[in-house]
């Protein structure tokens, strides 16, 4: 299993690289999927709502209803189901890939346990809410579906009488199948979006919705595709004849040729095995996630001498595990920082977003207002002040490396030191400033791949605290030539090129305009990715 | 033309081919492969029934001395045990068996309906179907029919029992 996610992770990060060279990192669909299918649903919600208006709900006229919109001589009714069906065919594979890519980066334990459990039971809804669709259409493949449908439920004891008998002759059938199709069809969405609800409760700074040069062009896709290739119903069902081969959406339908493949016992067999997988995913010992070793594990604790209740550390956290709380001590500030440990990613976030977390305080042993217990800011102050000093090489430069990203040892040398922190965002912007104070020539900042965070927002507030666009913001007397950004993840040539660019930018008196100071690539500000 | 409109032009048509290659594997997979339901010259016949057999034990009156055994809200004249016989039958198809099945009635206490649903593929053409039915305890068929029919590819014919109907009824479309 490790070995398979390690897997699915390198596929992961070429593919993730294959379409930044197409969109733009904070445009890039990969990095969009869990928000792409909420598109996907959305749409597939709208349409649906004014399919219903036009549909009939008896068993004469359900096929007729249909095959009337089909035949709209505007091609409204064929833009209308067309958007329909293939918004509920990108919202399975969207969330599919969803579902591989988080486990693929071991998004799937710590404190995502939440977020991965909650999305389990979507994928039961979101396949009942469309298989019941293709029943409402009854056509020849909607008969199909639903007796087999009856045949696989059958070997569950919850019916005594044979359920495919409703559907055996065309007599057997009311109209209040349809009505209670209908029900089906458009209550189990609802739950669907109160369950998106719930699955996004324990991140902070969720986007929703995609963003939106990407909602259009899903849109506009759907809509090619509708008029292009029409959804389309099949014949009427016919309960005295079986065609020799069915067209089957196979997104939905899937589970009768797997019935057929491997019966209905086993079936049920592969899919309450898969489902238990799931949950137990973020259990297993071993499999918790493929966090760096040597990482910090404690969360966060506040220290009340420090603290002055700003609240930048609730509003950088990206789980949302810091919570501002009435004053416990004396002081006169009104509030303080509490964090909820079992919400702490052990990030370090907080640290970087502390006004106290200053290098520059005269006190020996510096205490921020918030820290990590494993990586407390004196230590980094600390070893920043020994590894640079310790450089003996010309034109040194600190490298802040974040653990997650490239093996940050590989790159010390006479000349370079590098620091490694729990995420890049942990870095407060003045450890930049005092590093260049104690003689460092240049600063590099390394992180996962951009908009790839492992811990969502850590590229993001880099970017603004040192672009003065967030607090606390990297001061306007601060070098800014000499400092570099590199969103390589595990690119380590990527972030060698970045050394090395800035060493020799720095050795040939290089100015930059100001556009292209800070940035090793050219990265604007992006909003939150959907992890 | 300069390198940065080059690399712009390059990008918008490496989106396209995303957005193309996301399309095709949508509007593929919604309709294909297609599923092959059955042979090209096989015919479709589903036998099911619901049917509650006779009762095991006919209802017999109780003794004054097993009225006084039991409870005086229970004491009812008549006992009349529920649990139904197993329901026996046999399809055959051109002088040889089809099908055959024993099943017992639903319920906890056996006294449910037995039901069948079973779905057969039999090669097109004309057939002699023969079918009975024994549900009661003695095991003897007393329900019996025989049809001769011309089954075209694709043609299901539906084998059901209605006592409603007098036995078996044999529907094709």
């Amino acid at each position: 299993m490790p070995n398979l996610l390690r897997s699915l992770r390198t596929s992961d990060e070429y593919l993730t690289g294959a379409l930044d060279s197409a969109f733009p990192a904070a445009d890039n669909p990969w990095r969009h999927l869990g928000s792409l299918a909420f598109l996907c649903l959305v749409i597939a919600v709208v349409t649906g709502t004014v399919a219903f208006a036009l549909y009939d709900t008896s068993v004469a006229g359900a096929y007729e209803s249909g095959r009337r919109l089909q035949l709209d001589p505007w091609m409204l009714g064929r833009l209308l189901r067309g958007l329909h069906r293939y918004a509920s065919d990108g919202f399975m594979l969207l969330s599919l890939l969803h579902l591989v890519r988080e486990a693929a980066r071991g998004h799937y334990g710590g404190v995502r346990w939440f977020s991965w459990i909650s999305g389990v039971p979507l994928l039961w809804l979101l396949w009942i809410a469309g298989l019941t669709g293709f029943w409402l259409l009854w056509d020849a493949r909607a008969l199909f579906s639903v007796t087999a449908t009856a045949e696989w439920l059958q070997v569950l004891p919850i019916a005594s009488d044979v359920l495919a008998r409703n559907f055996l002759t065309a007599n057997a059938l009311n109209d209040r199948f349809f009505s209670l199709i209908v029900f089906m069809h458009i209550g189990i969405p609802l739950f669907l979006l109160a369950g998106v609800w719930i699955h996004v409760q324990r991140v902070s700074h969720v986007r929703i919705w995609p963003p939106r040069a990407l909602t259009v062009g899903t849109v506009a896709v759907f809509s090619v595709m509708a008029l292009v290739v029409p959804a389309e119903s099949l014949g009427p069902a016919d309960s005295g004849h079986i065609a020799a081969t069915l067209s089957l959406d196979w997104f939905y339908l899937f589970i009768h040729p797997l019935v057929d493949l491997v019966s209905a016992q086993g079936a049920w067999l592969l899919a309450l095995a898969g489902t238990l997988l799931l949950c137990v995913l973020p259990f297993v010992p071993g499999l918790q996630g493929l966090r760096a070793a040597q990482s910090a594990s404690l969360p966060a604790i506040v220290d009340l001498n420090n603290c002055n209740g700003c609240s930048r550390c609730v509003a950088d956290c990206p789980f949302g595990a810091v919570v501002m709380v009435p004053r416990t001590d004396q002081l006169h500030h009104r509030q303080q920082a509490a964090v909820i440990t079992d919400l702490c990613a052990a990030c370090g976030i907080c640290v970087g977003s502390c006004p106290s977390s200053t290098p520059f305080r005269r006190i020996e042993d510096i205490v921020s207002g918030i820290e990590l217990p494993d990586a407390p800011v004196a230590d980094l102050r600390r070893q920043l002040q020994q590894k640079l000093a310790a450089l003996t090489g010309p034109m040194k430069i600190m490298v802040f490396s974040c653990r997650q990203a490239s093996d940050w040892r590989a790159f010390a040398d006479a000349s370079t030191a590098v620091l490694p922190l729990e995420c890049a965002g942990m870095l407060p912007p003045s450890f930049v400033e005092y590093a260049t104070r104690l003689g460092a020539d240049g600063v590099v900042i390394a992180g996962c791949r951009e908009c790839d965070c492992e811990f969502r927002l850590g590229d993001r507030w880099v970017q603004d605290r040192l672009s003065g666009a967030r607090e606390p913001r990297l001061r306007a007397a601060a070098p800014r030539d000499r400092i570099a950004v590199v969103w390589a993840g595990s690119q380590r040539q990527l972030l060698t090129e970045t050394i090395d660019g800035l060493r020799f930018r720095l050795k040939s008196g290089m100015r930059l305009p100001d556009s292209q100071t800070i940035n090793a690539q050219d990265a604007p500000l992006h909003e939150p990715h959907d992890d | 033309m300069s390198d940065g409109v080059r690399s712009g032009a390059l990008r918008y048509v490496l989106q396209v081919l995303a957005y193309g290659a996301f399309a095709a594997v949508i509007a593929y997979f919604s309709t294909s492969p297609p599923y092959r339901l059955r042979g090209d010259n096989d015919a479709l016949v589903k036998l099911s029934f619901s049917h509650s057999a006779q009762l095991v034990q006919a209802c017999r009156e109780r003794s004054e001395a097993e009225l006084a055994k039991l409870a005086p809200n229970m004491r009812t004249k008549m006992d009349c045990p529920r649990q139904r016989a197993d329901v026996l039958l046999e399809l055959d198809m051109d002088d040889k068996p089809l099908y055959r099945i024993k099943t017992p009635p639903t319920g906890l206490r056996q006294d449910g309906a037995a039901t069948v649903y079973r779905r057969l593929d039999i090669p097109a053409g004309r057939h002699v179907f023969r079918a009975r039915l024994a549900d009661g305890p003695d095991g003897i068929f007393h329900f019996a029919r025989e049809v001769d029919l011309n089954l075209a590819p694709g043609q299901v014919l539906i084998v059901d029992f209605l006592t409603s109907e007098g036995g078996f009824v044999f529907i094709h479309g």
